[in-house]
């Protein structure tokens, strides 16, 4: 055997667009960076890892003929070093001929706020003046982190990889590496994997690499995977659970914080519960979960967010009383994009309310609920009165871009 | 060009006279004017019915052009702590008053939203520079008012305003601004307004961005708001035990029409009644939404409590249909 072999996962990896896992992904993807001009959205593209996203994007410029310029974690990513190479490069047309780039910046989410400072408004003023595309990956889209950014990206989400087609592509690489191995072993090195493709092969490669056969017994050198429990299982032991500790338990093992634990219960409750008995009861203890959240943002009160945690697991999943546990497919929280407003917007609507409060002889929050609607409303109608209603308001051009931007929905 | 304003200014009256539908306020108010003498008030009543305009020509009718020296208007929402109550208020409250005024006046608005300890400090305030400075604190609950700043002030009461007193300022303003208003079309502002001047005339400015002609259609196109149709369609999904289809309309009057929870609460609350259920069940509907309401008041997410009624709501409706 060749001593300076690549990993199989590079080895192996997939050269055409036909041959990628996450097909419906890499689709849209394709037609993202076919389509995208300059003052196009950036695309985020999110999933679990060892789904095919990063690979997905070199194939793509490979066939596009497009060159890939990359940053991922094991770069600095403060603002200074983001400017300097996605930011030069998103500049810049390529000089030869008319093909271009196209700017990858992987795993954002592991842009730390900390290390890298600036690190994330960098990459959102790489995106407003690129000239290029730019994809971003990420594990979780969802991560509170990521709010002011997933406003200008176009989402695809890449899914966990099936036990079928994963046991298709191990067999795939046993055939030329010309190793013999049953299917059944294939399967549990599948299913061991848990949707993660490069794992299995890596797996595959642990206990193959050398040999021409493979035993169960080789089979136990596979440790069993110890990942952070994701958020779907974390939802099933909840839902499942028959005993209050058991239900608050899973819910410590949650690789998401509180408020996005509270919106994926509120989004998944009506999959589990359809008798309407269970139903109202689930929603009643979140809702007094929420009323405790409540006081624990007025009052800082952070001993109350026990109970509140209490109730949102144990509380939700004690009200199945009558009906099985039975699985479902869990769905992304789909409010978390509208409620989340970012420092920077709610600075804004502030000054707007203050000017507001100016003329109106009203407190800044009425401002914002009882006039700024009305003020976006015209804008949007009409938008050479609603000119004139900005002027004699004398809002800034901050405030003025927010507000046309807001009307313009 | 012609400057475009906010109808709520424009039209806001200039003097006590112009005040729609509080006579006895008024009247009182205009002897404080007549006898250039008046105590501390508080005034109290729901948004938009001329709480906030009935100090600020009480101040005008007796100050005149000694108005900006002698008057301060003051939001306790934004201004609400102790701090300003020992320095601004205080500053204001212990100079003489200018030009010959018999007293300042320091209007506190939104003064239920004033922290108790604030409270305090501006009963000692009150009382100290009762000689220089008259207080009128506005609010929408008194209850929320310590009861030793509630003795010291003549309380006035502001109603609800009635449909009709609504209607015919719109008329009026229509007028001025030389639109054309349907029957329709009033109609729809008040259901939208809730005896809130401020959201009525907010609401006719908008329609009249469209057009000079504005009817029913009109109206709830601009606002956005939910149609009375929508809130209960959303009542009958839950009560019909499709309880997703009327959490995703929820979500659009949320979202996609930007209704705020406590919006949507009121509407339920009075569609209840419109609904066809039996009489009791309505009694006990309300009481849900009632509780869900304070529920908001307390919560952080407007959503998962309107979530909650709604599968109050499906309970309900499959109860019913058992015959419980």
């Amino acid at each position: 055997m060749e001593k300076n072999e690549a990993p199989w996962t590079i080895k192996h990896a997939p050269k055409r667009i036909d041959e990628l896992v996450n097909k419906d992904a890499v689709l849209k993807l394709l037609n993202f960076i076919k389509t995208w001009k300059p003052g196009g959205k950036v695309a985020l593209i999110y999933g679990p890892p060892g789904t095919g996203k990063t690979i997905s994007v070199y194939v793509i410029a490979r066939e596009l003929g497009y060159e890939v310029v990359e940053m991922n974690a094991s770069d600095v990513r403060d603002a200074k070093s983001i400017m300097r190479i996605a930011g030069s490069a998103a500049m810049q047309m390529s000089l030869f001929g008319k093909k271009g780039k196209i700017i990858l910046i992987d795993e954002v989410d592991g842009v730390s706020a900390r290390e890298d400072r600036g690190g994330l408004k960098a990459i959102i003023d790489v995106i407003k003046s690129t000239q290029a595309p730019v994809v971003l990956t990420a594990n979780d889209a969802w991560d509170p982190k990521l709010s002011s950014l997933r406003s200008v990206c176009e989402l695809i989400e890449y899914k966990k990889v099936r036990e079928t087609e994963i046991i298709r592509i191990l067999k795939a690489i046993c055939a030329k590496e010309g190793i013999t191995v049953s299917p059944e072993i294939l399967k549990m090195i599948a299913k061991n994997a848990e949707g993660d493709l490069r794992s299995a092969i890596n797996d595959l490669e642990a206990i193959a690499r050398g040999k021409k056969t493979i035993t169960k017994e080789d089979l136990m050198l596979l440790a069993k995977r110890d990942r952070e429990q994701n958020i779907f299982e974390v939802l099933r032991m909840i839902f499942a659970s028959q005993s209050a500790r058991r239900a608050i338990i899973a819910a410590g093992m949650a690789d998401v914080d509180y408020e996005m634990l509270l919106q994926w219960i509120n989004e998944n409750i009506p999959h589990h519960m359809e008798d309407p008995l269970e139903l109202a009861n689930a929603y009643d203890a979140l809702s007094r979960a929420d009323v405790y959240l409540g006081r624990i943002h007025r009052e800082q009160n952070w001993k109350l967010l026990s109970y509140a945690m209490d109730l949102m697991t144990a509380g939700v999943a004690l009200a199945r009383t009558r009906s099985r546990f039975k699985f479902v497919k869990y769905n992304f929280p789909s409010l978390i994009k509208e409620m989340s407003k970012t420092k920077e917007e709610r600075e804004i609507l502030n000054s707007i309310g203050e000017k507001i409060k100016r003329r109106c002889h009203v407190s800044v929050k009425r401002a914002i609920t009882e006039y700024l609607p009305y003020i976006v409303i015209i804008n949007r109608v009409n938008p050479s009165i609603g000119e004139k209603l900005l002027k004699w308001f004398d809002f800034n051009k901050n405030e003025i871009e927010y507000i046309k931007k807001a009307s313009r929905v | 060009m012609a400057e475009e304003i906010m109808w709520t200014e424009k039209y806001r009256p200039r003097v006590l006279d112009d005040i729609v539908n509080q006579e006895e306020i008024v009247k009182r108010l205009k002897s404080f004017v007549e006898q250039r003498s008046m105590p501390h008030c508080l005034f109290a009543g729901p948004p938009g019915t001329g709480k906030t305009t009935a100090a600020l020509c009480l101040a005008r009718e007796l100050f005149q052009d000694t108005m900006d020296a002698n008057f301060m208007e003051l939001n306790a929402s934004d201004a609400r702590g102790i701090d300003v109550i020992r320095t601004t208020v205080k500053e204001f409250a212990r100079t003489a008053p200018y030009g010959g005024a018999p007293f300042k006046i320091i209007a506190l608005d939104e003064a239920d939203n004033m922290t108790a300890d604030a409270q305090q400090a501006l009963r000692r305030t009150m009382e100290r520079y009762t000689r220089t400075c008259r207080f009128i604190l506005i609010c929408n609950y008194s209850s929320k008012i310590i009861e030793p700043i509630q003795s010291r002030c003549a309380i006035f009461r502001f109603a609800p305003l009635k449909d009709e007193d609504i209607a015919k300022r719109l008329r009026w303003i229509a007028e001025q601004e030389g639109i054309e208003v349907t029957d329709d079309a009033i109609n729809a502002i008040l259901y939208i307004a809730e005896g809130d001047m401020r959201r009525a005339i907010n609401t006719l400015q908008a329609a009249a961005a469209l057009g000079k002609v504005i009817d029913a259609e009109t109206v709830y196109k601009v606002t956005g708001r939910a149609r009375p149709e929508e809130v209960r369609e959303m009542l009958k999904m839950a009560l019909d035990g499709k309880f997703l289809d009327a959490r995703a309309k929820l979500r659009e009057l949320l979202i996609r029409y930007g209704l705020s929870g406590i919006d949507i609460i009121r509407q339920i609350h009075r569609e209840i009644f419109n609904l066809d259920l039996p009489e009791a069940w309505k009694v006990r509907l309300a009481d849900v939404t009632g509780e869900i309401d304070f529920r908001i008041s307390e919560g952080a997410h407007e959503e998962i409590q309107l979530s909650a009624l709604l599968a109050q709501f499906a309970l309900a409706g499959s109860q019913i249909k058992r015959g419980l």
